[in-house]
């Protein structure tokens, strides 16, 4: 018996951080923009590395949309130093596994390895920033398994299109109009060049965060950090080291005017010729410019109510609200507010609309939080019969409560009590506090509010729950769907 | 100048991005020494073997009582054991479910029930509290009627979302098709859920949640002492019975490759799973090298055989695994993935030809080492949980591995060879004996029929179920029964037919009879003698379990337990309307009530159903599209409120003196399951009623 159909989104979208274990780590800048986070521990010996790329859905084109998340597939195809097939392989052979995942926001890649292979992760890593093969064959396969992925996880899951339906109609402006997935037109339409150019845009180490967490060395990982990672060109240098690894010499000479004969050809960024030192100082020294979207300032102004018929048997409401985005002060009331709303079997919605009216099979509420802007979703499945309109109006009725009386001060200590478990639970792992630092740093400015959340949680009063509730749960400006099933 | 060049050298390691050749990779450092701790185990009075494994690293202790139990047939009320594990939740003698709920949501702890585990998670701080509330719920859960009816709702409903979710469906069809008349065939229904009442919760909750044979597993922030202490205090008064440990079968192991098709329409994916029982148990010597094979076969990672054929070579999906499931009551391997619609039938082409290709020779070195690595370093990384260590020492006592099973795990499974390797594809994989289940778009099914054995799909529903799709008959009943009794007879007309009848004086027949319950076979003999006489008896170790007669005028029965009943008037009357060695042929004459049902797909085939009533039972008689012989029978009785049904198949035809009849049947009496074979079939032989009465 599956309960939990959302276990999995609602899993992701949960607190990404923070423990009352104090989690240590050490953290600098390479000359060249890469972040670096280093978290030493020892408890078993395993190794985490990670590097997340500060580029999600909402830096693509409104024309080529789908491009983050293909690339997330692109770099395990290989680069000029490992085979096409082998960069897994060579994990996998080494008694490590590795992944990626993509977001609206972000691009995270990450290996976790037995702690005597770390500087092989390094290398992996330096080598899929550096010089990842962007090419036809690579393109075609991966083109092919993305749709597959888009087949699977959203067309053909009950109820899996609901976040692509929201965003679009909450963002008409913003780029999170679209979903990572993003349109297979689009993938299908893009040429070889349009891949090279995001890579040349977005893979560069400026756009880099390097968080490596587990039984480590920090001396001794700084070093192989600096052979691996330092050597990596700065500014548009990596772009002039990409053309002239994939140019050939008479398109590269004719692009910047030198021959390719001047430079190292084993290590570019020790070629000693006094022209390629020159060019390579010039290009070190422009920087990158990485295209980010304007904050969302979109105001939702009306209700926007709408019908989705999808493979289902139980119909399903789903209703969003704007929510600030994710680095906002109030997010740790909001985030309080839909704890008390859906959080375990005691909260308010379980109780009512479940248990005690018997109008859903599950109802659930939480924050889609994100780097520029946040939608608040209240969604049930209906029960068998019930009508999707009655569960609006018993949504409506918890909302009002929610914004003229107070949560009672017993509701209020069990939500804390709760936030205080979650945090200590998170960190388990040396993968989760990778991640956790490295996000960290990128979306709030500082690893070290992994070591700060529960206090941001603690310091929310009843007063503040009320408030944002009143605030953001805006009864006439908010998007409402009805899942209905698709005529047989 | 021999000085300068020295400096060069000196300096140039040190030169911080000097000449690193970056297409040489790392050589790893010296491998770490992986240590596993030993996890403390003690047993207390009441029965409870405790585990205990410390661990210190975060404040937080969790608490996982396991029940000994085997799983057990719930036959028309599937899902008796999930319901009641939904419902332990619902509140005690002294806390109301609203109470409970909250007293544990106050601490900001996790505690649930499923139909054979209690799992508390708390902070330690709060281990006291957590604890109290948990044995409460153990020793006193109450069942209300109120939280049963509305929790039984909230399941019919969540049961229809199945009929949404491809994988579910998918997964309850291989289920059914390789384990029937086994508990992990069990799916449930809205009708078993439907039979299930809350006094069978009760029972259900009273039979397995008992202390003996039970597992607490304790992980986290707390000492032994501790344990010791809260054991004695929260689990000490628990009293129960011996857990309940039933012998099941294997599995079905199948003879050609079977394919099963659950529409979904709308799909714009395949959801693929091939299967096959495999005979083995956990804790098993091949156990190891069995998973190897699987993880060079497709068992994760990117570079097994079906993910680098799938997905890396033909692109055709996202994912294609196998999983291997080795459990204590029934093992088998699980091929899948979600292809679309287009390349259904050229991704089963692919996982046949990668299953049969793994059993032609040894695998290569690299795949070899690859998944060995991949392994060792998995295991490695199952490590970094406390709970990990936990389940290895459950393992070892539930499985009755040797003590250092998990100290010398890397060795051995650095001694596994290719060979091994080989051998274990030889002796459990197969491409020849698979089942396939299909869940996806009607428009792929012509394309699968190409994998079946027989070019018969059999369509199952969501959960798993035969499905009973009727069409309109397009002949009479009594052109079916013509049919019918010219087939059995080999006759080309009713004339012939009749002057083949009229010679028949006798008829008598014996099967033997086994099933997986009972170690010996039964024979069970069947006479008939005209104009209306008939006799039937099951016999096994000597002895007749039971028999009936009926003479014409008067008929009994006789079993061990009830000793001789005579047959009631009803039964008497009946017995006037289906009589013969072919009842149908009287059907016009003898008063009996009977109709045609239409078409109905069996098992792949088109069959006319035929309804029959002789006013103590409901019969449906089914009959073969095309040859019109008679493949089952399915007969349910009204006793008060109980129904109780009977079925029987009927194959292997064959002609004794001129007429068909069949020489193997598997029999469901209630869920008991026999299967048949015929020793003798005899016509107008010497037979005696008496042995029958």
């Amino acid at each position: 018996m599956k309960k939990l159909f959302f276990s999995g989104i609602l899993a992701t979208v949960a607190f990404g951080t923070q423990a009352q274990k104090k989690i240590d780590y050490v953290e600098y800048d390479l000359p060249n923009g890469i972040h670096v986070i280093l978290h030493e521990e020892h408890a078993t010996p395993i190794v985490a590395v990670s590097i997340l790329y500060h580029v999600g859905s909402k830096n693509e084109k409104t024309d080529k949309t789908g491009f983050a998340h293909f690339f997330e597939h692109l770099l395990f195809e290989g680069s000029k130093n490992i085979e096409r097939g082998k960069y897994s392989e060579m994990v996998e052979k080494n008694g490590g596994a590795l992944n990626a995942n993509t977001s609206q926001d972000r691009t995270y890649y990450f290996e976790i390895l037995p702690s005597n292979q770390l500087e092989l992760g390094l290398w992996l890593e330096s080598e899929r920033l550096l010089h990842a093969k962007v090419e036809n064959t690579g393109i075609e396969t991966q083109r092919s398994v993305v749709k597959e992925e888009k087949r699977q996880r959203v067309d053909n899951q009950p109820y899996a299109s609901f976040i692509t339906e929201m965003f679009k109609r909450m963002f008409t402006v913003h780029p999170y109009n679209w979903v990572p997935i993003g349109s297979m037109e689009h993938l299908n339409a893009a040429q070889e060049e349009d891949y090279v150019n995001f890579y040349k845009t977005f893979y560069v180490p400026s756009n880099a965060t390097l968080s490596i967490a587990g039984d480590l060395n920090i001396e001794e990982t700084k070093k192989w950090i600096q052979k691996y990672f330092a050597s990596v060109p700065k500014g548009q240098a990596i772009n002039l080291m990409r053309d002239f690894e994939n140019n050939t010499d008479a398109d590269f000479e004719k692009k910047y005017g030198i021959a390719k004969s001047k430079f190292n050809a084993k290590d570019f960024m020790a070629s000693t010729s006094p022209e390629a030192k020159k060019i390579i100082a010039q290009y070190a020294a422009k920087a990158i410019d990485i295209p980010r979207p304007k904050k969302d300032t979109e105001k939702l102004t009306g209700v926007v109510k709408d019908i989705v018929y999808d493979n289902i048997q139980l119909p399903a409401i789903f209703v969003g609200y704007k929510f600030p985005e994710q680095t906002h002060p109030d997010i740790y009331a909001l985030d309080m507010l839909n704890e008390v709303l859906s959080g375990g079997s005691s909260s308010r919605m379980n109780k009512t609309i479940v248990e005690k009216k018997e109008m859903a099979v599950q109802a659930f509420s939480f924050n889609y939080g994100l780097e520029d802007a946040g939608v608040g979703i209240i969604a049930a499945i209906a029960a068998n019969g019930v009508n999707l309109d009655s569960i609006q109006k018993e949504f409506d009725a918890q909302i009002d409560l929610m914004k003229t009386t107070l949560i009672s001060q017993e509701e209020f200590e069990k939500v804390r009590n709760s936030f205080e478990n979650n945090l200590v639970s998170s960190n388990a792992s040396v993968a989760g506090i990778a991640e956790n630092l490295a996000d960290n740093h990128v979306y709030y400015g500082s690893a070290s509010r992994v070591n700060t959340q529960l206090a941001g949680y603690l310091k929310v009063t009843r007063e503040d729950i009320q408030r944002v509730a009143q605030k953001y749960f805006t009864q006439d400006a908010r998007v409402i769907l009805h899942y209905l099933p698709k005529e047989k | 100048m021999k000085k300068i060049f020295l400096v060069f050298g000196l300096i140039a390691p040190a030169v911080l991005f000097g000449q690193l050749d970056r297409s040489i990779k790392p050589t790893p450092a010296k491998a770490p020494t992986i240590n596993i701790k030993d996890s403390e185990v003690f047993t207390t009075e009441n029965g409870i073997t405790v585990i205990l494994s410390e661990n210190h690293k975060l404040p937080k202790v969790a608490f996982n009582l396991v029940m000994g139990n085997n799983p057990i047939p719930e036959g028309n009320k599937a899902g008796l054991s999930d319901l009641t594990g939904s419902l332990i939740m619902s509140g005690t003698t002294s806390r109301t479910k609203d109470v409970l709920d909250n007293e544990i949501d106050y601490i900001g702890a996790t505690l649930n029930a499923s139909k054979n585990n209690l799992f508390l998670s708390c902070l330690t701080k709060h281990m006291d509290k957590g604890l109290n509330i948990m044995s409460d719920v153990l020793m006193n859960a109450n069942f209300p009627q109120t939280e049963f009816d509305r929790v039984k709702k909230q399941t019919e409903s969540s049961l229809m979302t199945a009929k949404s979710d491809p994988g579910t469906m998918a997964d309850n069809a291989e289920r059914v098709v390789n384990f029937p008349n086994h508990p992990y065939g069990e799916n449930m229904t809205e009708a078993t859920l439907g039979n299930i009442t809350l006094e069978d919760v009760n029972a259900y909750y009273r039979a397995i949640f008992t202390p003996q044979g039970s597992y607490l597993v304790v992980v986290g922030d707390i000492t032994k002492e501790q344990v010791t202490k809260m054991v004695a205090q929260y689990f000490g008064a628990w009293k129960g019975n011996p857990a309940i440990m039933l012998p099941m079968g294997k599995g079905q192991f199948n003879q050609g490759n079977r394919v099963i098709f659950v529409k979904k329409p709308g799909a714009v994916q395949s959801v693929i799973q091939v299967s096959f029982p495999m005979d083995i148990v956990t804790g098993d010597k091949n156990q190891l090298p069995l998973n190897v094979l699987n993880g060079i076969f497709g068992g994760g990672g990117f570079g097994t055989r079906l993910m680098q054929n799938l997905r890396e070579d033909k692109a055709y999906t996202y994912g294609c695994y196998s999983s291997l499931n080795v459990t204590e009551n029934g093992s088998w391997l699980s091929i899948g993935g979600n292809f679309r619609n287009a390349v259904t039938d050229s991704a089963i082409t692919q996982i046949l030809f990668e299953l049969d290709n793994i059993t032609k020779g040894t695998v290569k070195d690299e795949e070899l080492n690859l998944t060995k690595s991949s392994m060792a370093g998995g295991f490695a990384r199952s490590l970094e949980r406390p709970q990990t260590i936990a389940q290895f020492a459950l393992n070892i006592i539930k499985n009755k591995l040797s003590k250092d099973y998990y100290q010398t795990y890397l060795q051995r499974l650095d001694a596994i060879t290719k060979e091994d390797v080989l051998a274990m594809a030889k002796q459990y994989f197969t491409a020849q004996n698979c089942n396939i289940v299909v869940v996806g778009n009607e428009e792929v099914l012509e394309r699968l029929k190409q994998f079946d054995a027989d070019g018969r799909i059999e369509l199952l529903d969501a959960f798993g179920q035969e499905v009973k799709d009727v069409k309109k008959a397009d002949i009479s009943k009594e052109k079916l029964i013509e049919n019918y009794l010219l087939s059995v007879s080999n006759s080309t007309s009713m004339k012939e037919f009749g002057k083949k009848m009229k010679k028949v004086k006798a008829y008598e027949e014996k099967f033997e009879l086994t099933m997986a319950q009972i170690p010996f076979p039964l024979t069970a003999t069947k006479i008939w003698m005209t104009p209306n006489m008939e006799g039937q008896k099951i016999e096994g170790q000597g002895m007749v379990l039971q028999k009936t007669y009926f003479d014409g005028k008067a008929g009994a029965s006789s079993s061990m337990q009830t000793g001789k009943v005579e047959m009631t008037a009803e039964e008497l009357t009946a017995k006037t309307k289906s009589f013969g060695l072919f009842p149908e042929m009287n059907f016009a004459t003898s008063g009996i009530t009977y109709e045609i049902v239409g078409i109905e797909n069996v098992k792949g085939v088109d069959a006319y159903v035929l309804k029959s009533n002789d006013g103590t039972a409901e019969t449906f008689d089914y009959f073969d599209a095309k040859t019109f012989l008679k493949m089952k029978s399915l007969t349910i009785r009204k006793e008060g409120d109980q129904t109780s049904e009977s079925g029987v198949n009927y194959s292997d035809y064959k002609a004794v003196e001129g007429f068909m009849f069949p020489h193997a049947m598997e029999m469901n009496m209630g869920g008991a399951v026999f299967s048949g074979k015929a020793t003798t079939i005899t016509l107008n032989g010497k037979v005696d009623l008496n042995s029958f009465k």
